[in-house]
């Protein structure tokens, strides 16, 4: 039984939510009772761990300082486990482990940094303080502090730890592809885009490309090494497909007016919506690889559009106003009816836009509201329970453009008010905690989670 | 119109001058006797009296033709204007309100009168509602657009449609007066620059 305090969480949570309450438009209005606003902060049995200091050979400090502080961010951020620290006079190469099962401690991460030719060998072990002995330990090459990867590297460490003491996947090793509107200026109207990523912990914003036209739905590619995109210089909306490792990029289809494109669970096709005459956007899959043979997937006499596949590839969420007003339905990829996931209350005509399918479950969110004109949240409804309970995540702000991290536990979504400043928050779908991702530089939106881009055992050294 | 006609016309009586007196000296040298000194004169005073007028008349004609392309460039212009002017709808709706058919109707007659020339008819929408859906919302606006124009005889083929969504606000504001003027399909002309003015 790990020893685990509510006080701990609370006092944890609870400064967290209110001082990145940005958004100050409380929605007041009355929800259908068919969405639960869930808000509370729950408090679930979680492990405790702590990070002591890394011991380095001369010389090497500030390398072993960012790896441990790396790591004690990743692992707080995962919401698996409890961050505690050790006190100084507990600090050491042999932990005392009963002193540290008597501060509430119930893992220990230790680690010894060695500087080597070009980068940084690093034994890293885990300590079950209460069972009193080494849960796991390995050895790690590291790439050099000012390399590009350095930080890549060691979040792949945290998640191999999340993974090896809670048996589920990590996000840390991850990033978060979005676009910023930029301001206009005398020589350029608004309108003009910027792509970015930031890494999931929050640092690393930066800019690969923009300032040319509008770039829309950013999207990863499963294995992480393209992202594609909607772009239009002013003419039409193309897709783009950047390469991740060498910048350059391509256009996916000569096809005009297409948007909200997203890859299949292979990485084979890629669905995007594309308009066509007379019918307006419909939803269609491309072969990527052999460059051709798009297929319909979901059709109606109005918009139908953000495809977003399921972990298995066999279905997809999206949206369309079929009904008259956009919502979210879901449908098989080869054909069939669609059905309608959104709430939906008569005499309301409610707004439901951006759905995401979660990476390793029938969960799908989606951002909206439930009357057509109400500031927009963050909700999650079950895939194979249309029409049950929705678990409304967010209470105010505008919310919008979630996408489920690779863990199918935390949601990156972009959150202002009236949309002049919108800012990236990532909320944890169990407990309701949130943070700033990245914000306070313009317009943040139509945030894409990769997959998992680092492992641990990319690092390990036999 | 009135204006340069009357201008054309002063092109061509400047020209009818200029030649006739071109002619006059001819009719003067043949002269069989000696002319006396008070006969050449006149002669030279004729000739210099003559290429003060035709300079004057040359003078005439050119800040005539000046103003007439001055007109017909303003005239260029306000024809341009009323085919770029956009056209404003309700909020998320993409039908033509009876204010923008009116102007539409303008740009139909423009358009027949003018048959090389095609324009790129852009979707816009407030700010309000999901990004993307907004994308097709601006779509749907340009091609109610594009099907009112192309029902009059007018080929589909010189209106290109394309949609900004919400990201070119004519307007910067966050209130309705901004977002009435946001709600609207722009017009841009895209090839064939002449214009002429409808016909009556």
């Amino acid at each position: 039984m790990r020893r685990l305090t509510a006080l701990s969480i609370t006092i944890l949570a609870l400064p967290v939510a209110a001082t990145q309450a940005s958004a100050q438009v409380r929605d007041t209005s009355r929800a259908p009772t068919a969405i639960q606003l869930s808000g509370e902060y729950t408090a679930t049995d979680r492990p405790s761990i702590a990070v002591q200091p890394f011991a380095g050979s001369a010389g090497t400090g500030v390398a072993p300082d960012s790896m441990a502080t790396i790591i004690r961010r990743d692992l707080e951020y995962s919401d698996l486990l409890v961050p505690a620290s050790v006190p100084p006079n507990l600090v050491s190469a042999t932990p005392d482990y009963r002193a540290l099962n008597s501060l509430n401690i119930d893992y220990l991460v230790t680690g010894e940094v060695q500087l080597t030719g070009g980068g940084y060998q690093l034994a890293l072990t885990v300590h079950d303080v209460v069972y009193g002995r080494v849960k796991d330990a390995a050895r790690y090459r590291l790439p050099a502090l000012t390399a590009g990867d350095f930080r890549m590297a060691v979040h792949s460490l945290s998640d191999e730890i999340v993974r090896g003491i809670t048996n589920r996947p990590g996000f840390a090793a991850s990033r978060v592809a979005l676009t910023r509107q930029n301001k206009a200026t005398a020589s350029r109207a608004t309108g003009s885009y910027d792509l970015l990523v930031v890494d999931a912990d929050g640092f690393g914003l930066r800019r690969l490309s923009g300032n040319t036209g509008q770039i829309y739905s950013p999207t990863w590619s499963p294995d992480g090494s393209k992202l594609a995109y909607a772009f239009n210089a002013g003419a039409t909306w193309q897709l783009i497909e950047r390469d991740m490792e060498t910048s350059r990029t391509r256009t996916v289809t000569s096809m005009k007016n297409l948007t909200t494109p997203t890859y299949s669970p292979d990485g084979s096709r890629i669905a995007f919506a594309g308009w066509v005459e007379g019918n307006g956007f419909e939803i269609y899959d491309y072969d990527i690889n052999r460059n051709c043979c798009r297929r319909l997937i979901a059709s109606s006499q109005r918009e139908d559009q953000a495809p977003s596949y399921s972990a298995d590839g066999s279905r997809i969420a999206f949206m369309s106003d079929r009904l008259g007003q956009p919502h979210i339905y879901i449908a098989d990829t080869n054909g069939g009816r669609a059905t309608l996931l959104s709430p939906f209350v008569s005499g309301m005509r409610g707004y439901y836009f951006s759905p995401d399918w979660a990476p390793n479950s029938s969960k799908i969110v989606f951002s909206g509201h439930w009357n057509s004109r109400g500031v927009y949240q963050i909700m999650v409804a079950d895939a194979t329970r249309p029409g049950g309970a929705i678990d409304q995540l967010t209470s105010s702000g505008d919310n919008e453009d979630p996408s489920w991290a690779p863990d199918g536990r935390h949601i990156v979504f972009s959150s202002g008010v009236g949309d002049q400043q919108l800012s990236l928050y990532v909320i944890d779908a169990v407990t309701k905690k949130r943070r700033l991702l990245t914000g306070g530089t313009g317009k943040l939106r139509m945030s894409d989670w990769s997959p998992i881009l680092a492992k641990a055992s990319d690092y390990v050294v036999n | 119109m009135m204006l340069r006609r009357v201008g054309l016309l002063t092109i061509g009586c400047a020209l009818t001058l200029t030649a006739c007196s071109k002619k006059t000296p001819e009719t003067v040298t043949p002269s069989p006797s000696t002319p006396t000194v008070a006969e050449r004169d006149t002669a030279t005073e004729r000739m210099a009296r003559e290429a003060a007028e035709r300079a004057r008349q040359d003078s005439i004609a050119r800040a005539r033709a000046a103003e007439d392309a001055a007109e017909r460039e303003r005239q260029l212009q306000a024809i341009r204007g009323v085919l770029e002017a956009p056209v404003y709808f309700e909020y998320d709706d993409d039908r033509l309100t009876e204010e923008a058919a009116t102007a539409l109707a303008q740009k139909v007659q423009i358009l027949r009168a003018n048959p090389g020339v095609s324009v790129r008819i852009t979707g816009h929408t407030d700010e309000r509602g999901s990004v993307e859906y907004n994308l097709a919302l601006g779509m749907r606006r340009a091609q109610s657009v594009r099907d009112y124009i192309s029902g009059f005889s007018v080929d589909p083929a010189r209106l290109e449609i394309v949609s900004m969504g919400e990201d070119q606000p004519e307007d910067p504001g966050h209130d309705e007066a901004a977002w009435s003027k946001n709600r609207r399909a722009a017009f841009m002309i895209t090839s064939g620059s002449t214009l002429n003015a409808p016909g009556r």
